[in-house]
């Protein structure tokens, strides 16, 4: 019987109505399953456990060669001439190209979210260890390597800078003439809000320091590579790429047009470069380069870096910064400025002070981005862009903390706000966008401190001496949580026939964070079937656009596309459950649920079921019915042989395929779009010997409101994950260059310092849920934020250790001993 | 045609793998062609001198679980057990382990050893690029000391580098799946066989 009383629900018109969503979730779902279920399984986890797990450098195909790039040994030099008739009669060597082939004229799309045009083989090397002037095709790498030393290149060597603030100098010599002719500040970008003079005639002091920040890189574990391989006039391309679709919108464009339809892209397994590599200038020149030598030989190529190649690359926060604070007695901060001049930022306009326009109530702020360009490698987004935002929002509020004799966790809540208004006015926005109204910051910082046992062990700087000698310290830090949230995502997704499995199709890097487990979790509490039987098939390209990890989002915009896309399915699902299932000229098949309406139907665990009758069930393998062939032989007369005899189940069912799509469309949480209201709050406990100044770590407390968690695994994994890599970053990592050759020093793991499972003391992470995200659920991203903001914490740590300021990152042990005055 | 030479070989022998150098052992190899017994099994590979282990086990063999990280013996992503010992295959030369018994990452998975079900539920990987490698460097701690404390945990395991930071993770996996064999050992139900 019929619930007249049930509502009919439009999925794709609520779908439609979130797109650019800028209030609370208005349609969660009544139950959780999975979804916030601690214990559920990566979908990977086998695969990755057991090393069956392949990446792009794992890609072997028969007959495959293999290609290097030629590298400068100048920071600074231009090919005048080069002789490569050595190489070229190598035995081994299948192919040599060449700067000043025809074929390689002009620019190619190699690169970035728009297909900027620029050559994928230079003639000029801007930074030492620049790929550039030849790309060797060999039977293996090894060959192509011993056939690079053969290659005669006459170099015209120029001056070259290193220093940032040399560089933006008047008459100093141009760094990258070619890109940027008229001057090495290639670009200012200005930010801010009030009028920070006003701000600081209000204030009761003002101070102002200077900081500087070392460049460090990602050191992904798998090098850059690509392979490609012509299938007559089909292209088949595997990229270590974070943006699959970018990349074939790319390769569409290249040897005079390929249609889309021609290519098979895969994208398996990514080695890690969070981000960083995937937005490097012309990241895609390698497999440019593969496809014309692949072209030439008639054989697939694979091309890599070497480890050394994958330094040169690194996080666009370096630089040199200047910071004036103004404030009241009380610890409201009344101004803020700062100046900073960046080293190689290809995206200058992230700004430096964000953080502190986004999330506090200080009423004037200005930040100038002066971004220098020297002759050293390009500088992008990784893990992520907000280094300086965190760093600056860390040592504003623990300068004025320190200034003031006050508790940094009192200054941060005193301040905590948006876009220059208070925490009050933040409330009522909360409110009015249906948001639950909580105070995330106090529940972050109360939750933190006591799991550090902040209250015990806070103390005036450098008073704490322990008895091994060394001084104790604590430090604090906060600013928001983010995901950017900007992109648009497509999601196809189907019921399996046979047994009603669900597969979601689209294509899209993984790059660890488990997201596609969550994503399998959205999908199985949407559609009501276990996690289980619930894949994301993601490493192949499906002819639609799916989010990726990119723009700093990545469940916030996909979240919403798998939920659309599995509400959609399953109104489908209902839908056709009511009605006949097919009609042919021979027969009509009922309906698996005659008499009643979708609504009066639900699924539970793969079962669909009458509400109002629970016994009146069928599991979507029934109902969806069998793979292949219709059924068993059929008979002259169109009717299955075996039909009607005993003991067999004839399968023929008519249902049409169970399959359905869903997207989401969404500008970022820019200034004035949609305010920030979760937080996140993380403490630091060292300890610094004053003779040597190692800083040893001896526990850290993340805490993060993440909105709602989807996936446990995953959310703690970014934090305690993202932590270790801050305390690398912030400690250790440092990529070093001679001041006066201009060659980088340690492009190796041996020399350039990742964190080892002895560096970081004990980790706590803590997940708090206030649901006061954007994304589906309340959900709000964690992948970037920790590994980000928490760099900055050794600073203040080591202050409240030492009762002296570091001014330099990573605080290595040269630099805090020059903070002691020993160095 | 491949000259005949002698090479000598380096055989580790003794409890726990601690023991240094205390035997050597003369095997008869032709400059190209290497005996190695890997996962149990025998193969016959041509190799060239300067050849690591590490590029035969993933590029030769296709054993592509073996990876490359640092490529010098920094990370410990190229982990194997060779005669009981973990070592590093991409600082090895595979035309030295002529005879050797070695144990991939392959090779474990293949004998259900406790640690792959661990590392699963604890979820000891994000990118997962190096996990076998930590997978191997474990299995080498359990084979020579099956109840570990946490300390020698990580003193075994501190020359594998994750860059994505999971380290807190396989502590507890390396602890629970000892903790499945030596139920094994004392005749429990640890695992499913």
């Amino acid at each position: 019987m019929s619930n007249d009383q049930a509502p009919k629900i439009d999925q794709r018109q609520r779908m439609l109505e979130a797109f650019d969503n800028k209030v609370a979730d208005p349609y969660p779902l009544e139950e959780y399953r999975s979804i916030g279920r601690q214990g559920v399984l990566r979908t990977d986890g086998r695969e990755k456990a057991t090393g069956a797990a392949k990446y792009t450098l794992d890609v072997q195909l028969p007959g495959m060669l293999y290609a290097r790039f030629l590298t400068s040994p100048y920071p600074h030099a231009a090919i005048v001439g080069m002789d490569t008739s050595e190489a070229e009669k190598l035995p081994g060597v299948r192919c040599v190209l060449r700067y000043d082939d025809p074929e390689l004229a002009g620019g190619v799309a190699v690169s970035g979210h728009e297909l900027n045009s620029v050559a994928a083989l230079p003639r000029v090397a801007h930074f030492q260890g620049e790929e550039c002037g030849a790309y060797v095709v060999a039977d293996s790498e090894e060959i192509a390597e011993n056939a690079l030393r053969t290659i005669k290149v006459e170099w015209e060597q120029r001056p070259f800078l290193l220093d940032v603030e040399k560089a933006i100098a008047p008459g100093a010599p141009l760094t990258n003439p070619e890109e940027f002719p008229d001057s090495n500040l290639w670009m200012v970008y200005n930010e801010g809000h009030g009028d920070v003079e006003k701000g600081f005639a209000q204030a009761d002091k003002v101070i102002e320091f200077k900081w500087t920040f070392g460049l460090n890189t990602w050191a992904g574990p798998e090098r850059p590579c690509g392979v490609w391989r012509w299938n007559g006039d089909f292209a088949e391309v595997w990229v270590k790429q974070q943006r699959p679709h970018i990349a074939k919108r790319a390769i569409s464009t290249w040897f005079g047009g390929i249609p889309m339809s021609k290519i098979d892209l895969h994208c398996l397994y990514q080695g890690a470069s969070f981000g960083g590599w995937t937005q490097m200038a012309w990241n895609l020149a390698g497999t440019y380069l593969a496809g014309l030598a692949s072209k030439r030989t008639g054989r697939p190529v694979k091309w890599a870096f070497s480890r050394r190649e994958d330094f040169y690359g690194g996080n666009m926060d370096a630089g040199v910064f200047y910071v004036k604070v103004g404030f009241k007695r009380d610890g409201t901060i009344t101004a803020v400025s700062e100046r900073g001049v960046t080293l190689n930022q290809d995206m200058p306009t992230f700004g430096i002070v964000a953080h502190l326009m986004e999330n506090t109530k200080i009423p004037h702020v200005r930040g100038r981005t002066e971004a220098a360009w020297v002759n050293k490698g390009h500088m992008v987004p990784t893990r992520c862009e907000m280094n300086i935002n965190c760093y600056t929002v860390n040592l504003v509020f623990n300068h004025v903390a320190d200034a003031l004799g006050m508790d940094p966790v009192e200054v941060a809540l005193l301040n905590d706000g948006a876009e220059g208004h208070d925490l009050e006015w933040l409330n009522a926005r909360k409110a009015e966008q249906g948001f639950p109204v909580r105070d995330s910051l106090r529940e972050c910082v109360e939750k933190g401190k006591a799991a550090i046992g902040w209250g015990e062990k806070w103390h005036a700087p450098g008073t704490k001496k322990l008895p091994n000698g060394r001084m104790h310290g604590l430090g604090f830090t906060w600013t928001h949580e983010w995901d950017d949230s900007a992109g648009s995502s497509e999601i196809g997704m189907y019921f399996e026939r046979n047994d009603g499995s669900v597969t979601i199709l689209g294509c899209r890097a993984d790059v660890g964070v488990n997201a596609e487990t969550a994503y399998c979790q959205i999908a199985a509490d949407e559609l009501g079937v276990p996690v289980e039987t619930v894949r994301f098939k993601h490493m192949d390209d499906a002819g639609f656009f799916t989010m990726t990890p990119d723009t700093s989002t990545n469940l916030s915009v996909n979240g919403w596309a798998v939920r659309n896309a599995a509400r959609i399915l399953k109104q489908k699902l209902l839908e056709t459950a009511v009605a006949p299932r097919a009609k042919t000229q021979l027969t009509c098949f009922p309906p698996a649920f005659p008499g009643l309406k979708p609504e009066d139907l639900d699924v539970e665990d793969g079962v669909i079921f009458e509400k109002a009758d629970p016994a009146n069930r069928m599991t979507i393998a029934d109902f969806i019915g069998p793979s292949g062939a219709m059924g068993p032989i059929t008979s002259t007369v169109g009717e299955p042989l075996l039909v009607g005899k005993e003991g067999i189940d004839y399968p023929y069912r008519g249902t049409p395929p169970m399959f359905d799509h869903g997207w989401h469309i969404q500008h970022g949480t820019y200034l004035g779009v949609r305010l920030k209201f979760c937080r996140q709050a993380h403490f630091m406990e060292v300890e610094v010997d004053p003779e040597t100044g190692a800083v040893d770590i001896t526990k850290i407390v993340t805490v993060n409101d993440v909105g709602k968690v989807i996936n446990w695994d995953g959310c703690e994994g970014q934090a305690y994950g993202g932590a270790i890599m801050g305390v690398g970053r912030g400690l250790t990592e440092e990529v070093v260059y001679d001041e006066r050759t201009g060659i980088m020093l340690n492009g190796n793991l041996l020399n350039y310092k990742i964190p080892t499972l002895m560096d970081y003391g004990d980790i706590e992470t803590i997940m708090v849920e206030t649901g006061m995200g954007y994304g589906p659920y309340g959900t709000v991203g964690i992948g970037e934020d920790v590994a980000t903001v928490l760099p900055a914490l050794v600073g203040p740590a080591v202050h409240n250790a030492l009762g002296v300021w570091i001014d330099g990152f990573p605080a290595t042990p040269d630099r805090v001993l020059r903070a002691l005055g020993k160095a | 045609m491949a000259t005949q030479m002698f090479v000598v070989a380096k055989t580790y022998v003794g409890c726990g793998g601690s023991t240094m150098a205390t035997v050597q052992e003369k095997s008869v190899v032709s400059e190209d062609t290497v005996g190695l017994r890997v996962n149990g099994e025998s193969h016959r590979v041509r190799v060239e001198p300067q050849w690591t282990l590490q590029y035969v086990l993933s590029e030769k063999l296709g054993l592509t679980g073996t990876k490359e990280f640092c490529g010098e013996g920094a990370c410990g992503a190229c982990t194997v057990i060779m005669d009981g010992r973990p070592v590093l295959s991409c600082m090895t030369l595979a035309i030295e382990c002529s005879g050797k018994n070695i144990e991939t990452i392959e090779g474990i998975a293949r004998s259900n050893h406790p640690l792959i079900e661990a590392y699963i539920k604890h979820s000891c990987m994000q990118c997962g690029f190096c996990t076998p490698g930590f997978v191997v460097t474990a299995k080498a701690l359990l084979d020579r000391k099956p109840d570990p404390t946490v300390e020698e945990i990580k003193e075994a395991m501190v020359g594998n580098l994750c860059r994505c930071g999971t380290y807190p993770a396989h502590i507890k996996a390396i602890q629970e799946a000892a903790a499945v064999l030596r139920d094994v050992l004392r005749g429990g139900v640890g695992r499913e066989q």
